[in-house]
């Protein structure tokens, strides 16, 4: 026998993928412990007051008016898009994806100025008599915003996910005497439903977790009871922390649930998709586009170049960009890719060795990405000055905060982003290839580095632009965490708005939305 | 399209792959300690205001002494809770708070180390902890402002709980949620009992009393003529006035010592761990220097606390503000006011 | 000394999840030899295939190659140190890589490579296409890059999965024929699974039949057809008419007369006869029956007759030339020697 053993693949990832599931579920272990100061009867009195069952029932009501508004805009846009002959589709698909990069606490602040009762476009309206407009706080101003800045998570997947359908299908349908829209109800929505759900399972996180719209909205939902509970019990807060990991749990449920609903095709994918003329409807798709755009882009981005060249005629004074520019990439670069390489093993044990443990290791990715952006700061600041402290005391460092830190924190925050399309882009890789690679005499890190890894190239790069354009807004783990006197474009933005002064905010807003923006051009597959 | 979309990618490429291998301008972290800060000699501040604010009068500090300083700008809340999580390993050596509850939190934990009195005596006791654990920097007075294209001072009520009267109905905003806010209403409630102050705000709810994440939010929105009158802090009305020189507005202090009078203060403390304590003392004591404080009146219009120091012309003067009897020592307990909160908002 | 066989597997088990997919299955095949795993689909054929190329962990039994232990329980040579080609029925082809990089992926570095490459795909008749990817060939010329991919690195044995599948059926006699041409030319040992029959026994030397994880025969193909083991093996490979019968000895009573046994038997036996085996002529020259249907195909045409008792149908393959019509009476004889199983030995399914 030449060689007799031989180290099973799926061993090497579990022990490649332990440890780092062990630190992605460590805000998880921090708010246990930390819950675990409440006492029981306290605990179950205070969950079950009226005001935090209300708090529940807004969060669950938000999540799913968002998950359904962001359905209701990226279905049809992805379509429209993809399967049309709408004309400029290719900068409608620009467009419609760049509010992913408006950072909600930039978007919502900029949506209030532009739509608040008295905003701008009150003022444009007020030759017409309109005094005010009714008021955007609360629910429909917090379900505007989220919806607004989040909907382009279901259009990617959407659009990615009709790009795969077998147009043969289609016209399957077409051919037994099925009208255009009895084919996309039964047979392109049905086969569309796993993207669908891909896409919507991120809405529901990111509303579930984000901070910055309810509380300019004033919409009292779980992160905002949290933030306000944190400075004063910290084990409450973490109590309800703890729902939301529930509340994330039930979500992956019910997706993962839905995606088993869902057949695959058996046929491969044939021939370009047929594209639908819209003819007189053409309008009616492009005021559509145009409608979306102009709210979730237009506005925000006008209200903040208004801010900026009216605090520049103010003699408002600009303070470099430059430096909190370099430190945003650098970050953001490295956490993603990071993120980018780390999501490899998850996605490998979740495909290509499914089991009990595979998934549960690949949705531990989940919880971080559901979690007050604070929480996870904060565990990791509890992590890093006590039991990392002897650590740092050996290497000599004068501080725990350190860039290492820094990064593992956003990459326990969005690995969860990565995973997604690279999952997605492994799937479509026939395992039969990488037999072949094996079989023809090559090692696995071999096959994997020519045969697997190019052909999932582009699921792998659009996962890792996504986490650079979200480490790029990242506020609160960059705030507790950075290392002293890194201050980003994020934490600029905050330090200025927080003090009301938006002409010294827009000016980094506006770099980091053009910024995130060209790296989209990693996320959208090239057309034709 | 193509070549355009290889041109942006690579370029964005080759600007992350730059950002990452250039060295940053002044980065100065996660580096080996150097003799110098091994003694000590340099000082960590955890500060809940913005760089935006103090970043400038930190600098000058630097620049006067010799001094290397680290700051962690955050909210105040954060910044008290990490320290709290931190625990005998913190960085911090001063905690610039932006308000006395946050200071409060921690001195009942015990994080807090005494001043020394000639910092403590340079400020009027009504502004600084009795156990003489933290001290007031600058003070921020909660008043009414309000459109004068809608109001006239005349119109305003002899006290803030007149505000829940049916004649508001509609006009009035807040920021529930805001520690500033929150901060008064402990101290309506440590006046006036829970009673009085779950009342007040559930009658300012009942009167269609608007919300706003904080008081830019409320200010800017009483400058657009979206709400008359706002309940708020002094200084951001000049803010909004410095931006938009023309905007119609005013404050209104109450008459009397009426709760609506509250004097709060953006204060400092040092830490009980730190190892730098004589240079946290100097950097306190220069905050309550003349330079510092003029710094402070000039950029944030808030109340210089140093005695004899006078405001900006425009404020009525602090001496002449009868502040409700309240110890802001005890403002903190706040989680009884949230609770308070959370139980009518939530209704 | 004798030269060990290619490969020899004993007694190789493996299940999935409780499912038995292969049973103790044990064959040897000697070097330069091709044989046919034959079976329906899910038999396990497949799982053998892997578990020879190390895809797969053996649950239990040992796979030797040219006599050196690959797999043994569960120590095993990876898959990539055994020196085994295999051509998927999907092909694998690498999409992203043109075909020459596709052929020379296996390849060492250096001059031989494009030289080794070049050859090949003279070998599989593909010259001049280098350069493509493997979305712009045909089915067929996408399996011949399969073929000389896995052929390359000159493996010790080859295995074939399905290889022909996916073609059309106009296009796969041909292949076939070029792939026996070309595995005899480059000398290697293989095997070849498959659930066609025509396919196993035209092309292969040996071969095994497989039924629900177990190799039920194995033996060349003229034998395996002529003398099956078990009735499901021979109505497996070939049409064949069952009769129920009575034997004695040498020969069996049946509806069709007195047949000529293969093997003696006695008692009631069920008869297997072959559809070229019934010949047809007219009334008076054998058993009476009547036309029920007919199949022309060019080659030969399908006959099917009813016996008088009116309950027996007798399927014959015959020359195309005669213009049988249904309603015609006809009369049948059985040529040659038929085989004979113990009644009641249950049919496939």
């Amino acid at each position: 026998m030449t060689q007799t053993s031989w180290v099973d693949t799926r061993t090497v990832l579990l022990l490649v993928s332990l440890p780092l599931t062990g630190l992605l579920l460590l805000p998880t272990a921090y708010l246990v412990a930390r819950a675990g100061g409440v006492g029981l009867a306290e605990a179950v009195d205070y969950l079950a007051r009226s005001g935090t069952l209300r708090i529940m029932g807004r969060s669950v009501l938000l999540v799913a008016a968002t998950v359904g508004a962001s359905v209701l805009i990226g279905v049809p846009a992805a379509w429209l898009t993809t399967r049309t002959d709408l004309r400029g589709r290719r900068w409608w698909t620009i467009l419609l994806t760049v509010p992913l990069v408006i950072p909600s606490y930039v978007g919502a602040f900029a949506l209030v100025g532009a739509l608040g009762p008295r905003g701008m476009l009150q003022g444009a309206l007020e030759p017409l008599g309109v005094e005010r407009l009714p008021s955007i706080y609360g629910f429909w101003g917090a379900w505007l915003a989220v919806t607004l800045f989040s909907y382009p998570y279901v259009f990617l997947s959407a659009r990615a996910g009709l790009r795969q359908i077998d147009p043969a299908l289609e016209e399957a349908s077409a051919t037994l005497g099925r009208s255009g829209l009895a084919t996309f109800r039964h047979v392109t929505l049905p086969q569309l439903a796993p993207s669908i759900v891909a896409g919507a399972l991120l809405v529901a996180l990111y509303t579930l977790s984000d901070f910055g719209a309810v509380s300019i909205m004033q919409y009292n939902v779980f992160t905002r009871a949290i933030y306000l509970r944190l400075s004063l019990n910290l084990d409450l807060a973490a109590l309800l922390s703890l729902v939301l990991v529930a509340f994330t749990v039930a979500l992956l449920v019910i997706s993962a649930r839905a995606e088993r609903r869902t057949h695959p095709a058996t046929g491969r994918t044939h021939g370009a998709p047929r594209r639908v003329a819209l003819g007189r409807w053409a309008w009616a798709a492009w005021a559509f586009c145009a409608a979306v755009v102009a709210l979730a882009l237009v506005a925000p981005l006008g209200v903040m170049a208004y801010w900026l060249v009216n605090g520049v005629q103010q003699g408002e004074t600009l303070r470099d960009v430059f430096a909190p520019l370099q430190r945003s990439l650098r970050a953001a670069a490295v956490a993603a890719g990071a993120s980018g390489l780390l999501a490899l093993p998850f996605v490998f044990l979740q495909v290509r060795y499914p089991g009990a443990l595979s998934h549960l290791v690949a949705r531990a990715a989940y919880v971080g990405y559901a979690l007050p952006g604070v929480v996870v700061a904060l565990s990791f600041v509890f992590l890093g000055a006590n039991t990392l402290s002897v650590l740092n005391d050996l290497l000599g460092l004068s501080s725990y905060r350190t860039f290492a830190l820094l990064i593992a924190a956003y990459v326990v925050r969005f690995l969860a982003q990565a995973i997604g399309p690279a999952r997605a882009a492994l799937l479509q890789v026939n395992p039969h290839l990488e037999e072949s690679g094996l079989l023809l005499g090559r090692g696995r890190v071999h096959v994997f580095a020519t045969v697997t890894l190019p052909l999932m190239r582009s699921g792998v790069v659009a996962g890792v632009a996504l986490v650079f354009l979200t480490v790029m807004k990242e506020l609160p783990v960059t705030l507790l965490l950075a290392p002293s006197g890194y201050d980003t474009l994020a934490t600029r933005i905050w330090s200025a708005s927080s003090e009301a002064f938006y002409a010294r905010a827009a000016a980094p807003a506006l770099v980091l939305v053009a910024l995130s923006a060209l790296s989209l051009v990693y996320v959208l597959e090239p057309d034709d | 399209m193509r070549k355009l979309r290889q041109f942006v990618a690579i370029a964005l490429l080759t600007a992350a792959v730059l950002s990452v291998v250039l060295p940053l301008p002044n980065q100065n972290s996660g580096h080996l300690l150097t003799a110098a800060e091994a003694q000590g000699s340099t000082l960590t501040i955890y500060s809940g205001r913005s760089e935006d604010l103090v970043g400038p009068a930190i600098e000058q500090f630097e620049a006067d002494t010799g001094i290397a300083v680290e700051v962690r700008y955050g909210s105040t809340s954060n910044l008290a809770l990490t320290i709290l999580e931190e625990g005998a390993n913190t960085e911090a050596d001063v905690f610039f708070a932006q308000d006395a509850g946050a200071l409060g939190l921690l001195a009942k934990d015990g994080a807090l180390a005494p001043l020394p009195s000639y910092i403590l005596d340079s400020v009027e006791p009504r502004f600084r902890s009795a156990d003489g654990l933290w001290v007031g920097i600058t003070g921020r007075a909660r008043v009414i402002t309000y459109n004068t294209e809608a109001l006239a001072e005349a119109d305003l009520p002899a006290s803030l709980l007149d505000f829940t009267d049916p004649a508001w109905q509609g006009r009035v905003g807040f920021a529930p949620t805001n520690a500033s806010f929150l901060s008064h209403l402990t101290a309506l409630r440590v006046a006036e009992g829970d009673d009085a102050a779950r009342a007040f705000v559930q009658g300012l709810l009942d009167n269609g009393a608007r919300q706003y994440e904080n008081n830019s939010a409320a200010v800017a929105a009483v400058a657009a003529g979206e709400i008359d009158a706002a309940l708020v802090n002094h200084y951001y009305m000049y803010r909004v006035l410095a931006e938009t020189p023309g905007a119609s507005l005013a404050s209104y202090y109450f008459p009397g010592d009426d709760i609506g009078n509250l004097v709060n203060v953006a204060g400092a403390a040092i830490v009980t761990s730190s190892d730098a304590k004589p240079l946290a003392q100097q950097f306190i004591a220069y905050l309550l220097s003349r330079t510092a404080q003029t710094y402070f009146v000039e950029e944030t219009y808030e109340y210089p606390l140093l005695l004899g120091m006078d405001a900006d012309p425009r404020l009525k003067p602090l001496a002449e503000i009868e502040t409700p009897d309240v110890d802001l020592s005890d403002l903190d307990d706040l989680e009884a006011t949230l609770d308070l909160l959370d139980e009518v908002l939530n209704s | 000394m004798t030269e060990s066989p290619a490969v020899e597997c004993c007694d190789l088990r493996k299940s999935f999840g409780g499912v038995r997919a292969v049973n103790a299955v044990s064959f040897a095949l000697a070097r330069g030899q091709f044989m046919a795993l034959l079976g329906p689909s899910g038999c396990g054929k497949t799982t053998v295939l892997r578990l020879i190329a190390g895809l797969e962990r053996p649950d239990a039994g040992q796979v030797r190659i040219n006599g050196e232990v690959m797999s043994d329980g569960a120590a095993i040579v990876p898959p990539n140190r055994r020196r085994v080609g295999m051509v998927f029925q999907s092909y694998a082809l690498f999409p992203h890589m043109t075909v020459a990089q596709n052929v020379g992926y296996g390849l060492p570095g250096g001059d031989g490579r494009a030289r080794r490459v070049a050859e090949m795909l003279a070998l599989v008749g593909l010259r001049g296409l280098d350069e493509r990817h493997p979305a712009e060939l045909s089915g067929g010329q996408q399996q011949r890059v399969a073929l000389a991919r896995a052929l390359a690195p000159q493996p010790d044995i080859l295995l074939l999965d399905e290889p022909f599948s996916n073609l059309d059926v106009a296009l796969r006699s041909q292949v076939r024929e070029d792939v026996q041409r070309i595995l005899k030319q480059a000398g290697v040992s293989a095997i070849l699974v498959t659930h066609d029959q025509d396919e196993a026994m035209s092309m292969a030397d040996c071969m095994g039949v497989m039924f629900d994880g177990a190799i039920v025969q194995t033996g060349a193909p003229r034998a395996l057809y002529d003398d099956p083991a078990t009735r499901r093996v021979a109505e497996f490979l070939g049409e064949a008419n069952a009769l129920p019968g009575e034997a004695r000895g040498d020969v069996a009573a049946t509806a069709l007369g007195d047949l000529a046994l293969r093997r003696p038997a006695r008692g009631a036996v069920d008869v297997l006869i072959r559809a070229e085996q019934i010949a047809l002529a007219g009334p008076g020259q054998g058993v009476p029956a009547a036309v029920t249907r007919v199949m022309y195909y060019g080659t030969h045409q399908h006959v099917w007759a009813a016996l008088d008792d009116g309950a027996t149908v007798i399927k014959a393959r015959c020359a195309p030339d005669a213009p049988w019509r249904a309603g015609e009476r006809v009369a049948l004889r059985v040529s040659g020697p038929v085989a004979a199983f113990p009644a009641g030995e249950s049919a496939p399914p």
